[in-house]
């Protein structure tokens, strides 16, 4: 069984008009392990699909959004400005400007959080960004994690396998535990197998292990938010933040309880580049 | 090649090296910044500055420098491993930094048979420290001698002096080319001249340079604006980490870093004593790197002067992996430059450039950053 397989996911408003007449732009955002599409019809969100990033950018980019359009009559064509984001951005065919992910992040957890957001923690498939916003959704500062995985989605996704856990259950498992344990020593995705491996064979419980692994995790990305610096409102985008073994570690560490969404997290990079999309268009037609 | 006819030689070993070397000439390989070139000039001799510039591979150094040495000082032992650097006479260091002493002792201990000195720079700038400093250079001005076998007279140092003053002169003109709304020179080009100047006689340098003054003013500015990136830090001897930034449209306006401003920029005074004197005063005084301990709000001030001069719009604060000296000093500038509202970047970086991705997304978000959103 695949246990790092996350569900992904496909949504339209219901209550959306018909979007003839209306302006519709779009964001894509190709991470290394998600792709997302989003699309807006008059600045409000419309559509989107999130789905996992295949091994050719160009067609996740496309399939995230055929399946973002399906059912709406949408066809590219329709798309009246398209801003491609993500480490794939430039492989976005159909995008009309590439923006950087931490830019479009801000810009879409203002969205998806509301205008107090100040500090965003977007926690990917293979890095992690610490971004301070003001009321705007305009980035004030940022900081990224370097040259590694550890503490990220593929992280979470290794230990899932290792331990054959649903991914999406590692959160609950991780928090069923009656103390929490000291965190593992290395997070690194190598390092870390060992070292859960070692736990196991010394009688820990599969939740223990969990409990230890996302504590680690929580500690590395929280010393990133303190480097950056921590305003409140603050938010959590991308996977992790669905998964709430970590983002529960990381509040506490805060002391900060972080603002929700009903809707998916994974989406904030795209959303933000379908708002700038916008914005382009407005600008271009001025 | 500039109207002059004269042109910039940026290769470690180049034509004007060759040409040199066939004249029976001696050149001399330098560490760091503090070890005034204007002696080895002076003795008749082509001082080359040891840099590592488009090192691919430094497996043969990791041997000797673990891979938590800083990965600069590998990389230029690796060249001297694989034989890159094998033109040289003889090596002057100086203990700039913990780094630069580290591969003068490998060197020292590899390759035996090369001429090597090492000269001790003050870690203060006080009164007691020059005449320390000066005792240094003397050792270095007779070791100069004996290798050359030329009597370096106090006319040739105050020859030398000039010659480089007016290198500096130069390089000044170059970056005041950068300081205008739309700068003539871009960070990468200015970084290549540079890099020229420590790779090549400074006669030939000065002449090519004055000609390339000439042209460059007659360049069409380039158009639309760009944010204006100041570069501070660690050694950055890679026009190509330049060009990354740039491409994502930045201008790189000025630097503080030793392969740049900090080469050659404030003159050498003339005192009331010799040249010697001179020089060691005029080297130990210029803010160029926190090795100096009580030189910090110099080196603070001569960055936030640079940032005003240049009309800089944002920092990129590139910090050597296991650098002590920019690691631990980004520690003081960061706030102090978040308190004057300085837009700031802060960025690892290892000679071997394997983040080429990372560093150029985290250079377009600060670009967006500055630019207030991309809308």
């Amino acid at each position: 069984m695949d246990y790092w397989r996350w569900t992904e996911s496909v949504w339209k408003d219901p209550d959306a008009p018909d979007w003839r007449g209306g302006t519709v732009t779009a964001g894509v955002d190709i991470g290394s392990t998600s792709t997302q599409a989003v699309i807006l019809l008059d600045g409000k969100l419309y559509a989107y699909a999130n789905m996992r990033t295949g091994s050719n950018s160009p067609d996740s980019a496309l399939d995230a959004m055929n399946r973002a359009m399906e059912g709406t009559g949408l066809t590219l064509e329709d798309l009246r400005f398209t801003v491609g984001t993500g480490y794939g951005r430039v492989n976005v065919p159909f995008a009309d400007k590439s923006v950087t992910e931490i830019t479009c992040h801000a810009r879409g957890a203002h969205y998806l959080y509301g205008p107090t957001v100040r500090t965003i923690l977007d926690m990917g498939g293979q890095d992690c960004k610490a971004i301070g916003c003001d009321a705007k959704g305009a980035v004030t500062s940022f900081m990224m994690n370097d040259k590694c995985a550890a503490g990220t989605g593929r992280g979470m996704e290794v230990i899932a396998n290792l331990l054959a856990v649903p991914v999406e259950d590692i959160g609950p498992f991780s928090l069923s535990i009656e103390e929490e344990p000291e965190p593992v020593s290395s997070i690194c995705v190598i390092f870390a197998k060992t070292a859960a491996t070692n736990l196991m064979r010394v009688g820990w419980s599969r939740e223990k292990v969990l409990a230890a692994y996302c504590l680690a995790m929580a500690i590395r990305v929280v010393r990133l938010l303190e480097r950056n610096g921590v305003e409140e409102d603050f938010a959590i985008t991308g996977g992790i933040a669905k998964n709430a073994g970590v983002a529960r570690r990381i509040e506490r560490l805060l002391g900060i309880t972080a603002l929700k969404t009903d809707l998916d997290t994974q989406i904030a990079g795209a959303l933000g580049g379908a708002l700038i999309a916008g914005d382009l268009l407005k600008k271009r037609q001025a | 090649m500039t109207e002059n006819g004269a042109s910039f030689e940026t290769g470690i070993f180049n034509e004007s090296i060759e040409t040199w070397k066939k004249e029976g000439k001696k050149t001399i390989g330098t560490i760091c910044c503090h070890v005034p070139e204007e002696i080895i000039h002076a003795a008749g001799m082509l001082p080359i500055r040891i840099r590592a510039t488009g090192c691919t591979d430094d497996s043969n150094a990791e041997v000797w420098m673990s891979s938590f040495s800083c990965s600069f000082a590998r990389s230029c032992l690796q060249l001297f491993l694989d034989g890159t650097y094998g033109f040289l006479d003889g090596i002057v260091g100086s203990d700039g930094c913990l780094m630069a002493q580290r591969l003068f002792d490998n060197l020292n201990n590899q390759f035996r048979d090369l001429y090597q000195r090492l000269v001790v720079v003050p870690r203060m700038h006080t009164a007691r420290a020059i005449p320390f400093y000066r005792e240094e250079l003397e050792k270095f001005r007779t070791d100069m001698e004996k290798i050359s076998g030329v009597a370096i007279t106090e006319e040739k140092l105050l020859h030398s002096i000039e010659v480089y003053n007016e290198t500096r002169r130069l390089i000044r003109e170059l970056y005041d080319l950068r300081k205008g709304a739309a700068p003539l020179v871009s960070g990468e080009e200015s970084l290549k001249i540079t890099l020229a100047a420590m790779s090549m006689p400074k006669e030939q340098f000065n002449k090519a340079l004055s000609g390339f003054l000439r042209e460059a003013a007659k360049r069409e500015p380039p158009k639309g604006g760009g944010v204006r990136l100041m570069l501070v830090g660690s050694t950055l001897d890679d026009p190509e980490y330049v060009r990354i930034v740039e491409e994502k449209g930045g201008f790189i306006v000025t630097d503080v870093q030793c392969y740049g401003s900090r080469y050659l920029w404030e003159p050498t005074v003339l005192g009331d004593g010799d040249a010697l004197d001179s020089l060691a005063r005029s080297y130990l005084a210029r803010p160029v790197c926190p090795r100096m301990c009580n030189m910090h709000s110099e080196l603070y001030d001569f960055i936030m002067g640079m940032a005003k001069d240049f009309s800089v719009d944002g920092v990129l604060y590139v910090k050597m992996k296991n650098c002590d000296l920019w690691g631990g000093e980004s520690v003081h500038i960061d706030d102090k430059l978040k308190a004057a509202k300085m837009p700031l970047l802060t960025v690892e970086r290892e000679e071997i450039m394997t983040n080429v991705g990372q560093l150029a997304v985290r250079a377009e978000a600060f670009i967006e950053m500055i630019e207030g959103g991309v809308s």
